[in-house]
C-alpha cells in the first residue's frame, strides 16, 4: 500500500482520533500511574502527576506484612497468578478443540433439525450465570468437583463452548466446499481433510475465538469464587480477597495487580492482533 | 477399460427430487456433456459419479465395477471444479503434485510428470506462483492439469469454463477438446452453455428437473430435438414454437393453419399426423428463406423489430399480435414496417405434438 502524507483534514481527524483515544485509555493510564506511586502519593488530591515511581506497591503483592507486625509474609500470589493462566489456558484450548470438531459437524455434515441443536446450544448462554450457580454448586459438591482445577476447568469449557462452536461454524460456513471435495477426489481421508484442508484455512478464526475465550474466561469472577479453593483459586476472586473491605483500600496495591493481571492478556492479542484482525472482518472482503 | 454407466440413478433432498432414474453410458474415447439449465440436476449426477454425494437409489459402474459403496478415493477418478479449488496456500506445483501423494511416487516422477502437464497447459512460467496471483485463465488451466496429471480411469469436469471471458472461453475451450482427445478415457462435463457442449461433447445429454431429455450427438440434439424443451433450448436465437393446426395432408406435405395464416410445408417425408389435429411447429429463426411473393408455402408478416447481430440481424416478425423470429443477412436492407413473406427451408420444419413430444418422418 502506498504511504499517504497527511493532509490538512487528516490532521483533524487524526487529532479527533488521539483525543477520543485519549479518552478511552485514560483510565487504564491513571492505573498503572497508580501502580507505581506510594500510599501517600495515592491518596492525594487532587492526584499528584508528578512523583517518585515505587516498585512498593508490586512487592506486596507477593509479601505483605500481616496485622501490624514487621514482618513480611508470602502471600501466594503466584499460585493464583499461575492458576488463572492455567486453567484459562487448558478450558480455552479444551472448548476450541471440542467446538471446532462440533461446529465442523454442524457446519458439513448438518443434523435433521441442525438449527434447533445450535439455538438450543446458545440458549445455555441467554441466561445470567448467577441463576445457575446455586445449582453447579451442588453438583460440583457432590461429585467432588468443588475446588478441584479439573471442577473449574471443565466449567468453563461448558462456558466458553457456545461461543466457540457459533464462531468456528461461520468460519467453516464460508469455506469453498469444493476444495474440500478435491481433496477427497486426490485421494485424503475425512479427517485429513478437516486437518489438512479445513484448519489450516480457518487459522484466522481459531486465533479469534480463542482471544475472545480468554478474554472471557480469564475475567470471570463468580464461578471461580464459588467453585475454587484456596489452592485452586484465580486472580479475579483472588483479588477481590485482597481488597477486603469497603475501607481502607489499598488502592495502589490493587492498581499492581491490575496491572500484572492484564499483562498475559496484553501480550498475547498483541502476538495475534493480525490474524485477530483477519479473524473478526472474514467474510467482509468476498473471494 | 475406461467406461462410465450410471442405471436408474435417483437423489432426492428430502421432498425434492434432484436426480430422477437416470441411465446414461459413457464410452472409452467418448465426452458425454450433461446440458441443462441451472437447478436441472447435472451436478448433482456428476457428484453421485464422484462419490462426494450418496444416491438415494439405482446403481453407478466405472470401469464396469459397481462403486455404489466405494469412498471417493477409491473410485480412481479426477475432477476439475467450478471454483477451480486450488489449496491457497500451496504453489501452481505443489497444486499439480497433490494428486500424486496417494501414488507414492517418488520425488523424480513427480517432478517430471508436473512438468509434462505444465507443458501441455503452458503452465511453465507459474509453476512457482500462488493461486492468487494468478488470472483467471491461468487458474483454470491448473485445475484442468491438476485433473489431467493422474492417471485415472475416467475424467469429471463441472462447469469448467463458466468463470472465463468469451474470449478465454472459447480458447480454453478447443483446448481441453484436444487434451480430452488425446488422453481417450470416459469423461464428463457439466455444463449449462450449449455451446460449449456442442463443441467439445461427442454425445450430449439435455436434462431438465432431474430428468433426461434426451441423449444424442451434438448434430443430432440440434437438428433432431426429441421435444419442445430440447428444441427450445438448443441453438440460439431460440427455436419459433408456434401452436398450428392441420388442415389438409397430401403425402409429405402438408397444410397447416399458423397464425391465422394457411401455408403449405414439405415434410419430405409423411407424417404420422392426424388431420384437424392441434400441434406445435417448430423453425429455427435461421430456416427461413425471403421470398419475393407471398404464395402458399410462405408466411407473411411485419417487420416489428430489428436487433443488430454484426453480419447478420434477427428480424422479429409480428403477425396476428404473435412475434416470431429470423435470422438474415444484413444485405437484405429490411426496415421496420417492411410487409416480408419467409419461406420454411425444406426439411428443417420439426412438429410435436400437444405434449411436446417429436413426431417424425415415417
Amino acid at each position: 500500500m502506498k504511504k499517504r502524507a497527511i493532509g490538512q483534514s487528516g490532521w483533524l481527524w487524526t487529532s479527533l482520533a488521539s483525543v477520543v483515544a485519549f479518552i478511552y485509555f485514560f483510565p487504564v493510564l491513571f492505573i498503572i500511574l497508580t501502580a507505581f506511586r506510594s500510599r501517600s502519593d495515592t491518596l492525594a488530591t487532587p492526584p499528584k502527576w508528578i512523583f517518585t515511581p515505587t516498585f512498593e506497591n508490586f512487592y506486596h503483592i507477593f509479601f505483605r506484612s500481616m496485622a501490624n507486625s514487621t514482618e513480611y509474609v508470602a502471600t501466594g500470589f503466584h499460585v493464583y497468578f499461575f492458576n488463572s493462566i492455567y486453567i484459562s489456558g487448558m478450558s480455552v484450548l479444551l472448548a476450541l478443540l471440542i467446538g471446532t470438531i462440533a461446529a465442523y459437524g454442524f457446519s458439513r455434515h448438518p443434523l435433521r433439525g441442525n438449527d434447533t441443536y445450535l439455538f438450543i446450544i446458545l440458549t445455555t448462554r441467554m441466561l445470567p450465570p448467577i441463576i445457575v450457580i446455586v445449582p453447579i454448586f451442588l453438583i460440583f459438591r457432590i461429585t467432588g468437583l468443588a475446588g478441584t482445577y479439573t471442577g473449574i476447568i471443565l466449567m468453563y469449557t461448558a462456558f466458553n463452548l457456545p461461543f466457540s462452536i457459533w464462531m468456528m461454524k461461520s468460519f467453516f460456513d464460508e469455506l469453498n466446499t469444493e476444495i474440500e471435495d478435491a481433496s477427497r477426489m486426490d485421494g485424503a481421508s475425512e479427517s485429513s481433510v478437516f486437518f489438512g484442508v479445513c484448519i489450516p484455512q480457518v487459522k484466522a478464526g481459531l486465533a479469534a475465538t480463542s482471544v475472545f475465550a480468554l478474554i472471557l474466561t480469564w475475567n470471570e469472577f463468580l464461578f471461580s469464587l464459588l467453585l475454587t479453593n484456596k489452592l485452586t483459586r484465580t486472580m479475579p476472586p483472588a483479588m477481590a480477597r485482597t481488597i477486603g473491605g469497603e475501607i481502607n483500600v489499598d488502592y495502589g496495591l490493587l492498581a499492581a495487580m491490575i496491572c500484572l493481571f492484564i499483562i498475559p492478556i496484553f501480550l498475547i492479542t498483541y502476538l495475534l492482533q493480525n490474524q485477530l484482525l483477519r479473524g473478526v472482518t472474514f467474510g467482509t472482503i468476498k473471494k | 477399460m475406461s467406461t462410465i454407466e450410471l442405471q436408474h440413478l435417483t437423489k432426492a433432498f428430502g421432498d425434492l427430487i434432484a436426480v430422477d432414474n437416470v441411465s446414461l453410458k459413457v464410452e472409452e474415447n467418448e465426452v458425454l456433456c450433461l446440458l441443462g439449465p441451472s437447478g436441472c440436476g447435472k451436478t448433482t449426477t456428476l457428484r453421485m459419479v464422484a462419490g462426494l454425494e450418496v444416491a438415494t437409489s439405482g446403481d453407478i459402474f466405472i470401469g464396469n465395477k459397481n462403486v455404489n459403496n466405494l469412498d471417493t478415493r477409491d473410485r480412481n477418478l479426477a475432477m476439475a471444479f467450478q471454483f477451480y479449488a486450488l489449496y491457497p496456500s500451496l504453489t501452481v506445483a505443489e497444486n499439480l503434485a497433490n494428486p500424486l501423494f496417494a501414488e507414492n511416487l517418488s520425488s523424480e516422477e513427480v517432478k517430471k510428470k508436473i512438468l509434462e502437464v505444465a507443458d501441455i497447459l503452458q503452465l511453465r512460467d507459474i509453476v512457482n506462483r500462488k493461486p492468487h496471483q494468478l488470472a483467471e485463465g491461468e487458474k483454470q488451466r491448473v485445475a484442468v492439469g491438476r485433473a489431467i496429471i493422474r492417471d485415472p480411469e475416467c475424467f469429471l469436469f463441472d462447469e469448467p469454463l463458466s468463470r472465463l471471458d468469451v474470449q478465454l472461453r472459447e480458447q480454453m475451450r478447443g483446448q481441453i477438446k484436444e487434451v480430452l482427445s488425446d488422453l481417450k478415457k470416459a469423461t464428463v462435463i457439466v455444463t449449462h452453455d450449449q455451446l460449449e457442449a456442442l463443441t467439445m461433447a461427442t454425445k450430449i445429454a439435455v436434462m431438465r428437473d432431474g430428468l433426461i431429455e434426451q441423449v444424442s450427438s451434438p448434430h443430432d440434439i440440434f437438428a433432431k430435438p426429441n421435444n419442445t424443451f430440447v428444441a427450445g433450448f438448443i441453438g440460439t436465437p431460440q427455436m419459433n414454437i408456434l401452436d398450428c393446426n392441420i388442415i389438409e395432408i397430401n403425402s409429405s406435405i402438408i397444410k397447416l393453419k399458423i397464425l391465422e395464416q394457411e401455408v403449405q410445408i414439405d415434410f419430405i417425408t409423411p407424417l404420422n399426423v392426424n388431420k384437424n389435429d392441434s400441434y406445435f411447429i417448430g423453425i429455427r429463426p435461421r430456416s427461413f428463406e425471403l421470398v419475393n411473393n407471398n404464395a402458399s408455402d410462405n408466411f407473411s408478416g411485419k417487420v416489428d423489430l430489428i436487433e443488430n447481430m454484426g453480419s447478420e440481424i434477427l428480424v422479429h416478425i409480428k403477425i396476428n399480435e404473435f412475434t416470431f423470429r429470423s435470422v438474415q443477412s444484413r444485405s437484405k436492407n429490411l426496415n421496420v414496417g417492411d410487409i416480408i413473406n419467409l419461406k420454411p427451408k425444406k426439411g428443417q420444419v420439426h412438429i410435436f405434438n400437444k405434449n411436446g413430444e417429436v413426431i417424425r418422418n415415417e
